[in-house]
């Protein structure tokens, strides 16, 4: 890599000039962004101008590579590591689409995550008596019957309550940078809200969100620091949360001199 | 056919005894019997080699390698064979009312002529180690539960091989009417050796018998054998079989309506890895109206093994009203392992429910992801994927003893098995 980084302890997310492709197409085209500890940033762009991708590269899904740039997080270059040793490091993603597990129950999934990062760390592992009162507690904190905890890792769960899942996952993992990959898609506006509050309820100084979503509608709910359009794989324009209702009124054609057909990310 | 081969039917030739009647109608049967090739649709994916290839000679002495497995709170009573033999020492079991265990060849003549009439009665003559283990073995270990009598501890049957063993064993077990009994089979080794091991039951009217076959042999450890079992009137059959493969690892089943409204469950899994070969072939019959079978098989495959299965099911005209399910899910960790699946329904009557199904999958890698995405190691993710495929059919298993000793040794083998 051509460019190098100096460490840049202030912040807990740096991407530099990132590109990365799947499948040989070119998705991420330089991206950067900076995330300080306690910031909010929300993405918004149009299809397929690379927003899910970002949230893979990060995370570490096979068949993404990445051609250029580098991805710090908490001063630690992620983009070398395997996808566990990242969700170690501190990252979350809430996935758009939560993938079905059966014959896992939820339960035995959440311990295994928790024990896992817990270990990570050098601490030692929580019992199952613990661990249970734990989980319960997240399970209320997002509204999902406690009979959730018992079955398959989002088996036959609706749309929202798939999400409310993710949420409880990130109550109990405590990462440092959580990136909700339209987390507010397919929700009705009650879900919407207990998803909300279960991230303003993790909003801290010592914590960070970056919130992808096509509609200013979560923005009302979980108040962005500062609002990025992502436009052909970099971020064309950068603002405050009043940039979130510009879009929301004259839509992202404006900001977009290209007319190239971008795929879906 | 392999030297050893010739040479030990040759033996069998000269052998004459209590047995001999069954003895040279084995021998004429193999004399027709053509040696299977690959070609052989019963071997078809089966390759002989490991068997032809066998040139050891019976090893001088037992060598107590492996030993008897110890099972947590399992209750029951050891039957054991080593290289073969029976050792035993019938007389100082303390064997429950109504529950007979005796050598055939140390029994009168009378019961002699009986366990003549039975003896491969029950296993069909078209398999060909059958016909071998028929010709090759010295003696019948015969268990008998008189009607009525609900035996309370399993008996164990354990196989135990050691290097350069050859080893035919042979197991009789009758179930009289209302009768109640839970038999365990365990074959164990893993050095190079070779065994058939046929066990037939006849389950009497009302009968329930609870059976399982551990065939555990893994490494050079050839293994061919079978479970066949004839069910009366009303009969109650629920077997589990678990397998772990070897160079060449082959368990034939065979499970007969005989009686009208008999219930047959068959719960199998395999798991496989490096260059293991496991291959089971089940028949069910249907002879008579109203019987039930319920068969669930799964298979994982890792690295470079080689999963065989074959499930018929045969409705005879006459088999009405039978409800018959064959379920079998097989999941590849690699596009090397290999699954051959024929799941097979012959139905020639016009009143039955039937259903069968196989699928083959590969390790769902969405979900690998999603579980390291939380910060769960790749391995510890496919160990519980896996388990979570297996899980169900342990869970399954009537007897919680030996479901909590198979776990752990499930767990251990997936966590070595990597998703290529």
């Amino acid at each position: 890599m051509s460019n190098t980084n100096t460490k840049d302890t202030s912040s807990l997310l740096t991407i530099k000039d990132l590109h990365a492709s799947v499948e040989e197409k070119n998705i991420l085209k330089g991206l950067n962004l900076d995330v300080k500890p306690g910031e909010v940033h929300a993405i918004m762009g149009p299809n397929g101008a690379g927003k899910s991708t970002m949230g893979y590269v990060l995370s570490g899904r096979e068949g993404y590579s990445v051609e250029q740039g580098s991805a710090l997080l908490d001063g630690v270059d992620i983009l070398e590591l395997e996808a566990e040793e990242r969700a170690r490091a501190g990252l979350f993603l809430a996935f758009q689409y939560p993938v079905e597990i059966p014959g896992v129950s939820n339960l035995e999934f959440l311990k295994a995550s928790v024990d896992a990062q817990r270990e990570a760390r050098g601490e030692g592992a929580v019992s199952s008596a613990d661990f249970l009162k734990l989980a319960k507690a997240a399970c209320k904190q997002v509204n999902l019957p406690l009979a959730f905890l018992k079955r398959g890792v989002n088996e036959g769960f609706s749309g929202g309550e798939k999400k409310r899942n993710e949420i409880m996952q990130m109550l109990l993992l405590q990462p440092k940078v959580c990136i909700l990959d339209e987390t507010d898609s397919g929700l009705d506006i009650d879900a919407l809200q207990v998803v909300a509050e279960g991230v303003n309820s993790q909003r801290s100084s010592d914590r960070s969100f970056v919130v992808v979503t096509h509609y200013q509608r979560l923005l009302d709910y979980i108040k962005p620091d500062f609002v990025h359009v992502l436009a052909d794989g970099k971020i064309v324009k950068s603002g405050d949360a009043s940039l979130a209702l510009e879009l929301e009124a004259q839509g992202y054609a404006w900001l977009q001199p290209s007319d190239e057909e971008g795929q879906n990310a | 056919m392999s030297e050893w081969l010739n040479q030990a039917i040759t033996q069998a030739q000269g052998v004459s005894d209590w047995l001999s009647p069954k003895r040279d109608l084995a021998l004429s049967a193999l004399a027709d019997v053509r040696w299977p090739t690959r070609k052989t649709e019963a071997w078809k994916y089966t390759s002989l080699r490991p068997v032809e290839k066998f040139s050891k000679t019976a090893p001088a002495s037992f060598s107590k390698a492996s030993s008897l497995t110890q099972i947590d709170g399992f209750e029951c009573l050891d039957l054991v064979f080593e290289n073969g033999q029976f050792v035993t020492d019938l007389a100082e079991l303390t064997l429950p009312e109504g529950l007979s265990i005796q050598l055939a060849s140390q029994a009168d003549s009378a019961k002699q002529a009986d366990v003549l009439s039975k003896f491969s009665s029950i296993k069909p003559e078209r398999h060909v180690f059958g016909l071998l283990n028929d010709a090759l073995v010295q003696d019948v270990l015969v268990i008998e539960v008189a009607d009525n009598v609900s035996v309370a501890p399993a008996l164990r049957l354990t196989s135990i091989l050691s290097l350069a063993a050859q080893a035919h064993t042979r197991v009789l077990v009758v179930l009289g009417e209302h009768a109640k009994l839970t038999v365990s089979e365990h074959y164990q080794g893993n050095e190079e050796s070779l065994n058939t091991g046929f066990v037939e039951y006849e389950i009497g009217a009302d009968a329930r018998l609870e059976h399982y076959r551990f065939a555990l042999q893994t490494g050079k450890a050839v293994s061919l054998g079978g479970s066949h079992f004839q069910l009366a009137e009303r009969a109650d059959l629920n077997s589990t079989l678990v397998g772990f493969g070897s160079d060449l690892s082959r368990v034939d089943v065979d499970m007969v309506h005989a009686g009208e409204n008999a219930f047959a469950k068959m719960n199998a899994f395999y798991l496989l890895d490096g260059k293991e070969l496991f291959d089971l072939h089940a028949t069910v019959e249907h002879a008579v109206p109203h019987g039930t079978t319920e068969e669930n098989i799964r298979i994982i495959a890792a690295d470079q093994a080689k999963a065989v299965f074959n499930g018929r099911i045969h409705i005879h005209r006459d088999a009405q009203k039978t409800l018959a399910e064959l379920n079998n899910r097989n999941l590849l960790m690699s596009n090397k392992a290999e699954i051959n699946t024929k799941p097979e329904l012959e139905i020639y009557a016009d009143d039955v429910r039937c259903a069968h199904g196989a699928t083959v999958a590969e390790i769902d890698k969405k979900a690998l992801y999603y579980m390291q995405s939380r910060g769960i190691s790749r391995a510890k993710a496919q160990v519980m994927l896996n388990f979570g495929f297996i899980n169900e059919l342990i869970d399954q298993m009537p007897n919680q003893e030996l479901a909590e000793w198979l776990r752990p040794q499930m767990r251990e083998k997936f966590s070595q098995m990597e998703v290529k």
